[in-house]
């Protein structure tokens, strides 16, 4: 019988193994990058929990966000030409389309911005303020990961993954505003 | 076969296929194996797994049969104290049967570098599929308590190069070839250093052991596992 355990003991060592299987030291930037990815998958997970039931379909788009930071992951742990790739569910452009819709649908229920504002109100609003800013993290370690690796390939996952990123940050952005509104929460203006 | 409720974003979730026992053979005193039929559009790469759903639970197995097989064989230890296995291990022909799949990535992957494959118990199984499906040199170290749980032996002593039982409690004389102690002693002493294919499939200990191993002393190597029970 084959099981998935939590721990192996095989990383007690300052070592990880990539899905691609080679053993790298756990700063790797490689590691880092799927980490930054893993830690906004979970600040998303906050954000899902203060969201009213009622909003089912923020919680669904979400939902649907964090397997695609799943997949997002299994990429940045895979190196570039490993045999293994062909095993990954693809990262599409489609998926990116699919964000900017989502953008376009939040955006119309809000009244445009005219100032910046400040990050907080509701803690859901509070929490897609952090994944904003963590998916912007994870975005620079990408174009990082991607400069190291000479990725020129205008075709490369690394490069449909920036794209992505990039739009998640602005929808995570838009759905604080949301979030804010839906829980009858102004925008703190900076002044 | 039946699909499961869509998720969200409208993939299926998983497919659940319908199987019936073909034959339930001993390999052991400590493990058996099921001979399942295998159900329209089932298709699985070698060294791959299914979820077995059985007396309200799931238990994961590996598939000892290549992709091309007509039925599916399955490698099951035998927990005594177990909810499934002392089960399984009564169930008779004509049995059905239900599970979820494929799962898993621990396949072969063709690359330049020596390939060293390291089973322990039951963990043979996804071996025996991979190296009746892909003809590619291997090392095997089989690691086992005692001669009689070296499954499919005959087979890997044909196909490894070479084939290393390592029985690490011996009571009885050691088959030929074979070596006393742990596969990761045999590794210490016997396997020179270099860049290497790992790969590890069986008790979590060994492949804990065998990986830190390789970061000391086959630095560059890679390593793919699958941990059994």
């Amino acid at each position: 019988m084959s099981v998935m355990k939590i721990y192996t003991r095989s990383g007690d060592r300052g070592k990880t193994s990539l899905f691609s299987g080679e053993r790298v030291e756990k700063h790797h930037l490689r590691v880092e990058t799927y980490g930054d990815a893993d830690e906004l998958n979970s600040v998303i997970g906050v954000v899902i929990a203060y969201l009213p039931d009622a909003n089912k379909k923020i919680r669904e788009e979400l939902s649907v966000i964090q397997t695609n930071l799943l997949q997002i992951g299994a990429w940045l742990a895979t190196t570039p030409q490993a045999d293994v790739q062909s095993a990954l569910a693809e990262i599409t452009d489609d998926m990116v389309t699919g964000l900017e819709q989502a953008i376009d649908r939040l955006e119309a229920r809000l009244t445009p911005l005219k100032n910046f504002i400040l990050p907080g109100g509701h803690p859901s609003s509070a929490f897609a303020h952090v994944a904003r800013t963590v998916c912007r993290r994870t975005e620079r370690r990408v174009v990082q990961l991607a400069l190291q690796e000479e990725t020129s390939k205008t075709q490369s996952p690394l490069k449909t993954i920036q794209a992505y990123l990039n739009r998640l940050s602005d929808y995570l952005f838009v759905l604080a505003r949301y979030c804010n509104k839906i829980h009858n929460h102004q925008d703190v203006l900076w002044k | 076969m039946e699909v499961n409720p869509s998720s969200s974003d409208g993939k299926p979730v998983t497919t659940r296929f319908h199987s019936r026992l073909c034959e339930q053979r001993p390999l052991s005193a400590k493990a058996f194996e099921l001979i399942l039929s295998r159900p329209p559009g089932f298709d699985f790469k070698a060294g791959q797994r299914l979820r077995l759903q059985y007396a309200g639970t799931e238990r994961d197995y590996s598939l000892a049969s290549t992709p091309q097989s007509k039925t599916l064989r399955l490698c099951i230890r035998h927990f005594e104290q177990g909810l499934v296995s002392p089960r399984l291990a009564r169930l008779k022909a004509g049995a059905p049967l239900w599970f979820t799949g494929p799962l898993g990535y621990f396949t072969y992957r063709p690359s330049s570098r020596p390939a060293i494959l390291v089973a322990t118990g039951t963990g043979i199984a996804p071996f025996y599929a991979i190296c009746r499906t892909h003809t590619f040199r291997f090392c095997l170290l089989h690691g086992a308590t005692a001669p009689e749980h070296l499954y499919y032996e005959t087979f890997f002593r044909q196909q490894a190069q070479p084939y290393v039982p390592c029985i690490s409690k011996p009571r009885t004389r050691l088959p030929a070839g074979a070596f006393s102690g742990y596969v990761t002693h045999y590794l210490e002493r016997h396997l020179a250093p270099g860049r290497y294919d790992f790969y590890l499939a069986g008790h979590e200990e060994m492949i804990s052991d065998v990986t830190l191993l390789v970061d000391d002393r086959f630095s560059g190597s890679q390593v793919y596992a699958e941990i059994f029970y």
